[in-house]
């Protein structure tokens, strides 16, 4: 027990992350598991828990007094969760509760949405996004106060919900998506409520649920503004599953409270999901029995349309090549794989911007969940999926390239250090490539990976590496997810093409901008887990 | 494939360099003449409320080539003043008509031996 301190509590860890105090619940979290010896699974429901009530907003579309729309950002407290689970299967040892206590870093700072881009609650948007503290500064010009502590208790906007029960299944899950389609959250939420009550209905139940957060998906983020979600209402589908599989789905009310609400919340978005169930129906309308693998996998040449259609054709171009690669018989996942090894092209040719690399890899992200919820689940709208993965891709590439490109960003070419990235013994490679993801130096960590890929077969202590590297970086979730869909992806491509997927993740954790920089949290880490190596 | 149709291939791609370079040598021209106002004008269709669509934002670098190589370093110092005085959303194009970025262009663009232009990007 530390006597300084007295025993860390569950209610002082609450008190913290309601308080916006999140250095204070990160050492709180760090002392339970390592003090109290309380299992990191419960303290991440308890911090769960905590957030649950005030991480719903109005609407993600916020009417300015003008008339004009503003975009509120979406949860991403559960994200965070969602990735640093998924991570603890990819690292070794103690390392692996690294991205936990990222995730619970950032989860102080990502509540009451709404209020903090008005500048009326610390966190991370008011104080990073809306340079609240220039607009509306405390009386020490030296105290950022949307840094934290909270000077009001956050707001709930969704309260609790009862349980909808009676009907028969098939009517209840009808009436979910209905409900989430039509924006009733209460019905949505009281009938995901009842279903998930009984264990026989949960794996229909997870399929319905990442089925509505897939089809609800913007057409285009182009000169959008905030009328867009990015992927969002998918990957908070996926993190509810993933999460209520690991918590196990009886000690996950708390969590279920975190994410359904927000699936039907405003704007509810099925253009592009109808543009796709159109041409689908009218080329293939046999689409429902196409095989999730058909033995007919993407030639090399196929590989190269598809990365010439993504990368720099239009959004019919996207349709028009994944329709012929069904059309001749290509398996559901053949072509998802597909997708996501040629998207990677753009992450190690093209993106330079630290900045552009957000909407892309949020499509990356997407596209993981349409692949997930292939493998996991049957579902006669797979298909659908991919085209919905690959044209947010495109889009998020075309909306990127609507820009001049700044020769101030631009980077050396990797190739120039391959010679350099040789010279280092293959066992001696990977200590070099942490010092040059964390150095963000993009062209010497992409000429390593090269190098390390073309000299040896091994991959785990490579992923590894780069994945540990990257979540030392604070405030961003992000860096958890893209972590998870990309180490998932790599193992489940089939592709001959698979490899870039190493590639490309390499190039966007040593390039994506950071949003702090300093390592205080991975400080705060190593001081309590003692992971070693480091 | 047999061998004609490599012959034939190569004989496509030829004539399509030679209307290539036709249509740089008009608008070598073109630009040589214009004045600031008539290029800044164009410089400004690549905004991204303007801009058709990415296909042609995507051409902004190599007209940023061509301008550096057809044009004084008074009229690219004139270009830049216009859009530096624009702030920040015009950032990268004022970057792009910065003095160390021109002085870098030129000191790449290379004249391989026997051709009719320098290695200027195409798309």
């Amino acid at each position: 027990m530390d006597l300084l301190h007295g025993a860390a509590t569950v209610d002082q860890l609450r008190d913290e992350i309601q308080g916006v105090r999140y250095r204070e619940a990160t050492d709180t979290f760090c002392r339970l598991v390592t003090e109290e010896h309380r299992p990191l699974k419960t303290m991440i429901k308890e911090a769960i828990a905590a957030a649950a009530p005030y991480v719903q907003v109005p609407s993600h579309l916020m009417r300015l007094p003008n008339g004009e729309l503003r975009g509120v950002n979406y949860d991403h407290t559960i994200l965070g969760w969602r990735g640093a689970i998924s991570l603890m299967n990819e690292l070794e040892g103690r390392r692996a509760i690294l991205p936990n206590v990222q995730a619970m870093w950032y989860v102080p700072q990502g509540l009451n949405v709404w209020e903090q881009v008005i500048c009326e609650f610390p966190g991370h948007y008011a104080r990073d996004g809306e340079q609240c503290n220039r607009k509306f500064p405390g009386p020490d010009e030296h105290v950022n106060r949307f840094d934290g502590p909270a000077w009001n208790p956050p707001k709930i906007y969704f309260e609790d919900h009862a349980p909808i029960e009676g009907g028969s299944v098939d009517d209840r899950l009808a009436r979910m998506n209905w409900a989430i389609a039509e924006g009733d959250k209460a019905e949505a939420y009281g009938l995901f409520l009842g279903l998930a009550k009984d264990e026989a209905n949960r794996h229909r139940l997870k399929d319905a649920i990442l089925f509505a957060g897939i089809i609800d998906l913007q057409d285009t983020i182009i000169n959008r503004g905030g009328y867009q979600n990015i992927g969002h209402k998918a990957l908070r589908a996926r993190a509810l599953v993933d999460i209520a599989d690991y918590l196990g789905w009886d000690d996950s009310h708390e969590l279920m409270y975190t994410v359904v609400p927000d699936l039907g919340c405003s704007p509810r978005l099925y253009g592009l999901w109808s543009e796709i169930s159109t041409i689908c129906r009218m080329e293939i309308p046999e689409h429902a029995s196409i095989p999730k693998r058909s033995g007919k996998p993407l030639s090399e040449r196929e590989l190269d349309v598809l990365t010439e259609a993504l990368l720099w054709g239009g959004p019919f171009d996207v349709n028009a090549a994944i329709m012929r690669f069904f059309k001749r018989g290509a398996g559901i996942l053949d072509v998802g794989d597909g997708v996501i090894a040629c998207f990677q092209r753009y992450l190690i040719d093209v993106l330079e911007h630290p900045n552009a690399f957000l909407h892309p890899t949020h499509a990356l992200d997407y596209m993981n969940v349409v692949q997930s919820w292939t493998r996991n689940h049957d579902n006669p709208h797979q298909v659908k999926g991919v085209f919905m993965g690959a044209r947010f891709m495109n889009d998020t590439i075309r909306s990127n390239a609507n820009f001049p490109r700044d020769p101030n960003t631009a980077l050396e070419p990797r190739q120039k250090f391959r010679a350099w990235a040789d010279d280092f013994p293959v066992d001696r490679l990977l200590p070099v490539l942490q010092e040059h993801v964390l150095a963000q130096d993009a062209p010497r960590s992409c000429a390593l990976v090269d190098s390390y890929l073309d000299r040896t077969t091994e991959r785990h202590a490579l992923l590894d590496t780069i994945t540990y590297a990257a979540c030392h970086w604070q405030n961003d979730p992000h860096v958890m997810r893209n972590g998870a869909s990309s180490l998932e992806e790599f193992r489940h491509n089939r592709t001959s093409r698979r490899d870039d997927i190493i590639r490309g993740y390499v190039k966007h954790q040593s390039r994506y901008i950071k949003r702090a920089p300093t390592h205080d949290c991975f400080n705060v880490f190593v001081d309590y887990f003692h992971p070693g190596n480091v | 494939m047999n061998n004609d149709h490599l012959g034939e291939l190569w004989t496509v791609r030829n004539a399509a360099a030679a209307t290539l370079a036709l249509s740089e040598e008009q608008m070598r021209r073109a630009v040589r003449e214009a004045e600031v106002g008539q290029l800044v004008a164009l410089i400004e269709t690549f905004s991204p409320a303007r801009a058709t669509g990415p296909e042609w934002t995507r051409t902004f670098e190599p007209l940023v080539e061509r301008l550096w190589a057809w044009r004084d370093d008074a009229t690219m110092a004139a270009l830049a003043d216009v859009f530096r005085g624009r702030g920040m959303p015009w950032m990268a194009v004022t970057n792009a008509l910065s003095p160390e970025h021109g002085a870098r262009l030129r000191a790449t663009l290379r004249q391989p031996a026997g051709a009719r232009l320098p290695a200027f990007a195409l798309v």
